[in-house]
């Protein structure tokens, strides 16, 4: 099913989709900005983007990653247009965020701060995975990486947050 | 397969993908305790992990978007609105969408009427590592994809006609989720380590048929 050329009936079935997937793009461009406003500004400019785009798209099943894409390359390119600082692990100000409170649930609360303050290179390919549903093969090919050190990070930044959930880490790999 | 190396590069592939193992990692977990437990854990964590990403998007949205001055995003938004789209003002939950557009993806499945063999509907229970209570009549089975994971999508016959169960092992929703688009009603439940989404079509989900559904399904250990 690919979403017809323009005009106004035909944009209805990617609008859907875009509702759809729409919240899952905030959470991910908000994880991998760790700031709430750089997130929807990243969002907004991946709607005009992947509504531009939107005949590149031949198969809805894959909007996902397809959107996912879009976020992490305007996220890197708001950084380089605007010139933002990058943000230091110690002084994430999402870490306030009220977003990352779960109510009644002070364990989760946790993990979200724990895993708003790993590394980039562990946090990324993180929330590809679990949040994107991102193949390792796919992690790889979209990070520029090897699958091997895709793995890695992967089980590294899994074995940062054992500790948090009260579980004892593996030992480190090479 | 022993030795500490070898539970090293075990430990690596479960701590970095838990959910896609070779039957060589199956294997060593079959035998070793120690670190099919570290899998056990990881699992769990993993469970955790995806509802802590799954941020409270009502909270998120709370804060009023910054204005934009580019007449394209404004044309943008306006098409989107214009094409059926008030989402950008209406909380919502992307997995009920999720799960409706998956459903509208195999409509053929509501007019089974017939009960399934055994050995059917456990090679689509096995493919998706869990269980379900064989008494209840499913007219429905297949192994399907969804958010790059293998499930269960069942079709049960019940007194006020036919559910859709999708059981979603490596999905987790923090509580009971009501939802109604296109004509299909449905609930997303918490289940054990994940949750199940319970559709009909027309009427509303019945609670009671929503809970005998959650309680016939068995993870795998």
């Amino acid at each position: 099913m690919n979403p017809p050329p323009g005009g106004t009936s035909a944009a209805a079935p990617f609008s859907r989709l875009l509702e759809m997937l729409r919240p899952d793009l905030l959470r991910f461009a908000f994880w991998l900005a760790r700031d709430r406003s750089v997130a929807e500004d990243v969002v907004q400019e991946t709607l005009i983007r992947a509504w531009k785009s939107r005949d590149e798209l031949k198969d809805p099943a894959a909007a996902r990653p397809w959107l996912f894409t879009i976020i992490r390359r305007e996220h890197a390119r708001l950084y380089e247009r605007k010139r933002l600082p990058t943000v230091d692990v110690e002084e994430v100000e999402a870490l306030g965020d009220p977003a990352l409170a779960s109510d009644g649930d002070a364990g989760l609360t946790d993990l979200r701060r724990a895993i708003m303050q790993l590394p980039d290179e562990y946090r990324e390919p993180l929330v590809m995975q679990v949040l994107g549903g991102f193949t390792t093969a796919e992690i790889s090919a979209e990070l520029k990486l090897t699958q091997p050190a895709v793995l890695t990070r992967l089980f590294r930044a899994r074995n940062r947050l054992r500790v948090i959930y009260g579980l004892t880490p593996a030992e480190d790999v090479e | 397969m022993s030795g500490a190396l070898e539970h090293r590069d075990v430990r690596l592939a479960v701590g970095a993908d838990p959910g896609h193992l070779s039957p060589e990692i199956e294997a060593h977990l079959a035998a070793c305790a120690e670190c099919r437990r570290f899998r056990d854990e990881t699992l769990a964590l993993d469970g955790r992990l995806r509802a802590a990403l799954e941020l409270p998007l009502p909270e998120f949205r709370r804060r009023t978007p910054p204005v934009r001055r580019y007449a394209l995003a404004a044309s943008v938004l306006l098409a989107l609105v214009v094409a059926g789209g008030t989402w950008l003002f209406q909380p919502q939950s992307a997995l009920a969408g999720e799960v409706v557009a998956h459903v509208e993806e195999e409509a053929d499945s509501w007019s089974s009427r017939h009960q399934m063999p055994p050995d059917s509907i456990a090679g689509v229970l096995d493919g998706a590592d869990v269980d379900f209570d064989a008494r209840l009549p499913i007219v429905y089975a297949a192994p399907c994809k969804f958010r790059g994971k293998r499930i269960a999508h069942l079709v049960v016959q019940t007194s006020h006609g036919p559910l859709t169960v999708m059981i979603l092992p490596h999905v987790t929703v923090t509580k009971r989720e009501k939802f109604s688009e296109d004509g299909l009603n449905g609930i997303l439940l918490p289940a054990g380590k994940g949750s199940v989404a319970v559709l009909a079509r027309g009427d509303k989900v019945d609670a009671a048929d929503a809970d005998t559904m959650v309680s016939a399904v068995r993870w795998a250990k």
